[in-house]
């Protein structure tokens, strides 16, 4: 058989490249990053009509600049790679706007076929669309598509097998009296370098021209004393255009669409009404915060109920329904989880008698898949509550309708996403900041949102907060929840107020509005598929790791041998030389090695505190745990806000790194919630003492 | 409206044309989406505070004031 063919799939965001990605690649992706960077490569295998073709999804993106990571990645993908074929993306709905990319495309590669997306959609709202003309005038084939309803999906991949390899002209756009200073440039390339161009030479001299960065220094590196005769030419073409040269470069390419392109191709029967009533909720800065972070809150409301019950049980406790209670926490997913678990273990135990290697498998390797797997339903929710938002459009007015909100504290509208995501869990919120086109926005959610509680988080306060009992019991939970927001918003702000305003970061937002629509089950699936994979595959691994290697600092003595009781273990010998920081929130007692045995093992998943501490106090609950250990309600609740606080998870440790490469962030990152924590948890102490 | 105006200050429902945009790191991400010195485009949304809501095309799209005050403006009479 011949060798596999390269597609590239290439679109502006919004398009619906994921989706089309989805159907012709039904799921089997291989998820890599692109050379040095950290953005991630989806790519996938098929066979259609005996031939494999690997086809490859490249980011979204408006036009070919060097401006963002994502635009250099696919140049580089379309140049270096060379590619059998790229397969770009037009939304019918936005003919002339998402025609941009394809021009630029064309514009550096003769290897492209076009791909029309949401033809279905486009004919239910009245607009026709010349498919045949269109093809003429941009001398390219023209496929229409809708992935969603399967339609055209075997005329494309049929003309991806026929136009793989075929090399047609590249696109010349005429533009004007910028012509002769391209001629020039492309003259001087061609004969400094002729022959060892991978790059079109027209395509270089216009990207020079436009003030490319990444193309400048390419050429200055090559040419050598030649480059300075480019920047004659290049200022001389700034006398006489008199404007940015990338303005007037966009411009003709716009005018170019519109005159020669979709003119006469497209009719459209304008039926479609402006500006709906939904959309002017989201719009209006007085209503749009209130009805976006409403609409935020009950939906974390609605997965923390699915999740543990939580607040919905706590309210029917608090009525006297505490049968009706108790019997909703049954059912949900952590406890259902935690049932399942248990029957596991039980089984194992019973079999395998008790044995070091039974210790083993049941806590450390069970209990390490357990800990994984207990995320899933939960992340689960989450990603699926958030597909839908993004999927129907939604998302992108929430992002708007709180910018205005975010701008008081240095943040944009973009940082919705991740700040969302956090309360579900660190990981992806933290990877989501990518979306923020603002370099220091990114850096500084990154060492924020760790302080976000997570979903983790919220299981061991639940737990203290039983344990508690009581009002203060009761009100433990949204307290920290409270504190945890507080302390984002207030870092935030300082770092805005004190480093940004005087170096004039611009936090701004500049976002497309997608049409709202239904939401399609499907997408939705691939969207939480995708999300959950990337959570096992950067947190799951860590996780699973941890738990080993925890169970060994649990088991094992510091001369290596097996051991059935904590308190001979390595890692409460090291517990007892951070005792005596916990002195100041009142942990006093001579157990109270295992707060601070609790407090280290829950720097590797912070869920296992409260089974630390129940397991090496031998303790049936947290309650009694407590008790045994002669914790007070004030230093109880010290506790929770400490590990709320104190330090990024390991995963979360893990993926700032993978993030930013840098390990001053992480250290600044650790640094920055320890001292944050520990001094809160004091303060937190002291006050509690006086009104308890 | 002034002759030329910056298009943060211009009203709800009317229509511009793009004269200028001075600088700033979202230029050219304004250029790849037709936000460029001659386009058309319809102030959606405008309330004096927080991100406005233009038109150009068929797509709307959401700019922070910031980026908004460097686009100047004059007023579409076609």
């Amino acid at each position: 058989m011949k060798p596999h063919l390269k597609i590239g799939l290439i679109g502006q965001p919004n398009v619906g490249k994921s989706t089309l990605f989805n159907i012709l690649t039904k799921g089997n992706v291989i998820v890599t990053n692109w050379p040095g960077t950290t953005v991630e490569r989806n790519e996938a295998r098929i066979t259609y009509k005996d031939r494999e073709l690997l086809i490859v999804d490249l980011p979204g993106i408006y036009g070919l600049s060097y401006l963002t990571l994502e635009e250099k990645i696919s140049r580089r993908f379309i140049v270096e790679e060379n590619p059998d074929l790229i397969i770009i993306l037009v939304d019918s709905l936005i003919l002339e706007r998402s025609l941009y990319l394809a021009i630029e495309i064309r514009e550096l590669t003769g290897k492209a076929i076009i791909a029309i997306t949401k033809v279905d959609e486009a004919h239910s709202k009245g607009i026709h669309i010349n498919y045949e003309l269109l093809e003429k005038h941009l001398s390219t084939p023209v496929i229409p598509v809708s992935a969603i309803k399967n339609m055209g999906i075997d005329t494309l991949l049929e003309a991806a097998l026929n136009y793989a390899g075929k090399e047609a002209p590249i696109l010349k756009i005429d533009y004007g009296e910028l012509e002769p200073f391209i001629g020039s440039i492309e003259s001087i390339i061609v004969q400094q370098l002729h022959g060892e161009l991978k790059y079109q030479p027209r395509w270089l001299a216009l990207k020079y021209l436009e003030g490319d960065i990444e193309v400048e220094e390419f050429l200055r590196k090559n040419l050598g004393s030649h480059y300075l005769e480019l920047e004659e030419v290049r200022n001389e073409a700034k006398r006489r255009i008199g404007l940015d040269i990338a303005a007037f470069t966009s411009m003709k390419r716009m005018s170019y669409i519109r005159e020669h392109v979709v003119k006469n191709t497209v009719i459209k029967a304008d039926i479609r009404k402006r500006g709906s009533r939904v959309d002017l909720l989201f719009y209006n800065p007085y209503i749009a915060p209130i009805v976006s972070l409403g609409l935020i809150l009950a939906l974390f409301l609605l997965v923390f109920i699915i999740n543990t019950g939580y607040p919905l049980t706590s309210l029917l406790e608090s009525l006297g329904y505490t049968d009706l209670a108790s019997r909703i926490e049954e059912y949900t997913f952590s406890s259902l989880m935690e049932k399942l678990f248990e029957f596991i273990e039980n089984v194992i135990s019973h079999f395998m008698g008790k044995s070091a290697l039974e210790s083993f498998i049941v806590n450390g390797v069970l209990g390490g898949v357990a800990s994984v797997v207990i995320f899933i339903p939960l992340i689960a929710i989450i990603m699926a509550t958030l597909g839908a938002l993004e999927d129907s459009g939604l998302f992108p007015r929430l992002a708007i309708g709180t910018h205005a909100l975010f701008q008081k504290i240095g943040l944009s509208g973009h940082s919705l996403l991740p700040i969302t995501l956090s309360m579900g869990c660190n990981v992806p919120g933290i990877m989501s900041t990518r979306a923020s086109p603002n370099y220091f926005e990114r850096l500084k959610l990154i060492l924020l949102t760790p302080f976000i509680p997570c979903q983790a988080r919220l299981v061991v306060l639940l737990a203290i907060a039983t344990a508690i009992g009581g009002f203060a019991g009761s009100m433990l939970v949204p307290l920290i929840y409270l504190i945890s927001f507080s302390v984002f918003i207030l870092l935030s702000y300082i770092i805005y107020e004190f480093f940004e305003k005087k170096r004039d970061i611009e936090v701004e937002i500049l976002l497309e509005i997608p049409p709202l629509h239904k939401p399609y089950l499907r997408v939705i699936w691939w969207f939480t598929w995708n999300q959950l994979k990337h959570f096992l595959r950067k947190a799951g691994v860590v996780i699973f790791l941890v738990s080993v290697f925890s169970w060994g600092l649990q088991h094992l003595t510091l001369q290596g041998a097996y051991t059935d009781n904590v308190s001979e273990s390595i890692v409460a010998e090291f517990s007892k030389y951070i005792t005596p920081l916990l002195k100041p929130i009142g942990v006093t007692s001579e157990k109270s090695w295992i707060i601070a045995y609790a407090i280290i093992v829950g720097f590797l998943a912070k869920e296992l505190v409260v089974s630390a501490v129940v397991t090496a106090t031998g303790a049936l609950s947290p309650q009694e745990a407590f008790r045994l250990i002669g914790l007070t309600t004030p230093s109880a609740i010290a506790l929770a806000l400490f590990v709320a606080l104190y330090i990024p998870c390991a995963p979360t440790i893990a993926t700032i790194y993978s993030e930013t490469r840098n390990i001053r962030y992480v250290l600044v990152s650790i640094a920055l919630m320890l001292i944050t924590a520990y001094l809160l948890a004091i303060f937190a102490y002291s006050v509690a003492v006086l009104l308890v | 409206m002034p002759e030329i105006a910056s298009l943060d200050i211009v009203k709800e429902g009317s229509k511009v044309i793009v004269q200028e945009i001075r600088g700033g790191g979202w230029v050219r991400r304004l250029y790849q989406m037709g936000i460029l010195p001659g386009s058309r485009i319809e102030v959606v949304f405008n309330k004096g505070w927080g991100p406005i809501v233009i038109r150009v095309g068929d797509v709307e799209v959401s700019i922070g004031r910031g980026i908004a005050r460097r686009i100047l403006v004059k007023a579409d009479t076609a």
